[in-house]
């Protein structure tokens, strides 16, 4: 794996579509727009403590994405001695998509996949900008 | 023996985002807690162990926990058992993929036909577990918004899960001591009809259950968990 990618952590939230969208947009973002500049980790190894995912956060930046107000992939990446690059909240993104409604858990519903694609789409940005040396993230 | 309140299981997926096993472990949660078992089962994220309050780490204590993990690591399971309790019984989608000769499993965004068949497989078997520790309920009687208890001081998990065990502060003997899931039992005893006057011995004893009571305060304890009902039942009214 490549250390200097930047690590990708949705929240694993299972009780709202807005975790739902958290999961895709980093699936989105992970496997469509930068797979090569992003690596995905999972959050239940942080909780968890496991070495491997700890040392990726602990090297490398980190862009979380949380479902809900208790940011809890924010609050892991720094609880394990990682640098939260950009921290996405997607109750936020809604608010600027209010006419992409995410409805279902286990299933998406179609404007939840757009509004993923959006975030995620946003994410992408920042991090452009960033690899071209802007400041925006 | 007090009539004691009506458990719930938890359910605890590890969500794994890195593999498709961990999707299966996610939808197969899912499955239980919306379509098998909907009235027999609740669940929290499993990062709410760390990032959330006590309430939210209470939860294993509380319900008798299965969890559901995609692999061998047993994030889940091991994390619940860390921070919250130790789990009634754990699953282990690669487990029970290999004993079900289901094939590999792939597509952690998009499950292919192996881990769709993994999803049903596994959520059977939870459906199974929650029926062994809290026993069937019949589908209609999942419980309804209405019936839930509302302490005005209780402090629960605000994630999107929205399943932390009410903790509440209560003054005894001077002091502040928080118990978990007192707006839970009394909304149960009052259900019963169990009147203040007479339930200060089984309301304490039931308690016990779910909090550590100091034998020496005892009589404290009971006093104050009394009052406490009598508020509620007046706010009931």
């Amino acid at each position: 794996m490549n250390q200097n990618r930047v690590v990708v952590i949705p929240c694993s939230g299972i009780g709202k579509a807005l975790g739902s969208v958290s999961r895709e947009a980093a699936y989105e973002l992970c496997e469509e727009l930068r797979p090569d500049q992003t690596q995905l980790v999972a959050l239940s190894k942080l909780v968890l403590g496991e070495e491997q995912a700890r040392e990726r956060v602990r090297t490398s930046p980190a862009v979380t994405i949380d479902g809900c107000k208790q940011m809890c992939a924010a609050k892991l990446v720094r609880h394990s001695g990682g640098t939260v690059l950009r921290e996405v909240a997607v109750f936020e993104v809604f608010r600027r998509h209010k006419g992409l409604k995410p409805e279902g858990i286990a299933e998406l519903n179609s404007e939840g996949r757009q509004l993923a694609r959006k975030l995620a789409e946003e994410i992408a940005a920042d991090l452009d900008e960033i690899a071209e040396g802007g400041t925006h993230a | 023996m007090p009539d004691l309140p009506e458990r719930k299981a938890g359910i605890v997926a590890c969500s794994g985002e890195e593999l498709a096993e961990g999707t299966v472990a996610r939808l197969a949660a899912l499955k239980v807690l919306h379509e098998l078992r909907p009235g027999n089962t609740v669940t929290i994220c499993l990062p709410l162990f760390l990032a959330g309050g006590e309430g939210d780490r209470a939860f294993a204590r509380f319900h008798p926990t299965i969890t559901v993990d995609g692999c061998e690591l047993r994030c889940a399971a091991r994390g619940t058992e860390m921070y919250s309790g130790k789990p009634v019984a754990s699953i282990v989608v690669n487990e029970v993929a290999t004993e079900q000769h289901l094939g590999r499993i792939e597509g952690r965004r998009c499950l292919n036909e192996a881990g769709k068949q993994a999803v049903d497989v596994t959520a059977q078997r939870l459906a199974e577990l929650v029926d062994q520790f809290v026993g069937k309920r019949p589908s209609g009687a999942r419980v309804t918004e209405s019936a839930e208890p509302q302490l005005v001081a209780a402090n629960v998990g605000t994630c999107s899960c929205g399943s932390g065990v009410p903790l509440n502060k209560v003054l005894i003997a001077g002091g502040t001591v928080e118990l978990l899931a007192l707006p839970l039992i009394f909304q149960h005893f009052r259900e019963r009809g169990r009147a203040p006057e007479d339930a200060g011995e089984d309301l304490l004893r039931t308690v016990k259950i779910y909090n550590y009571v100091p034998p020496e305060a005892e009589a404290n304890y009971r006093e104050a968990i009394l009052r406490e009902y009598s508020a509620f039942c007046a706010h009931k009214e």
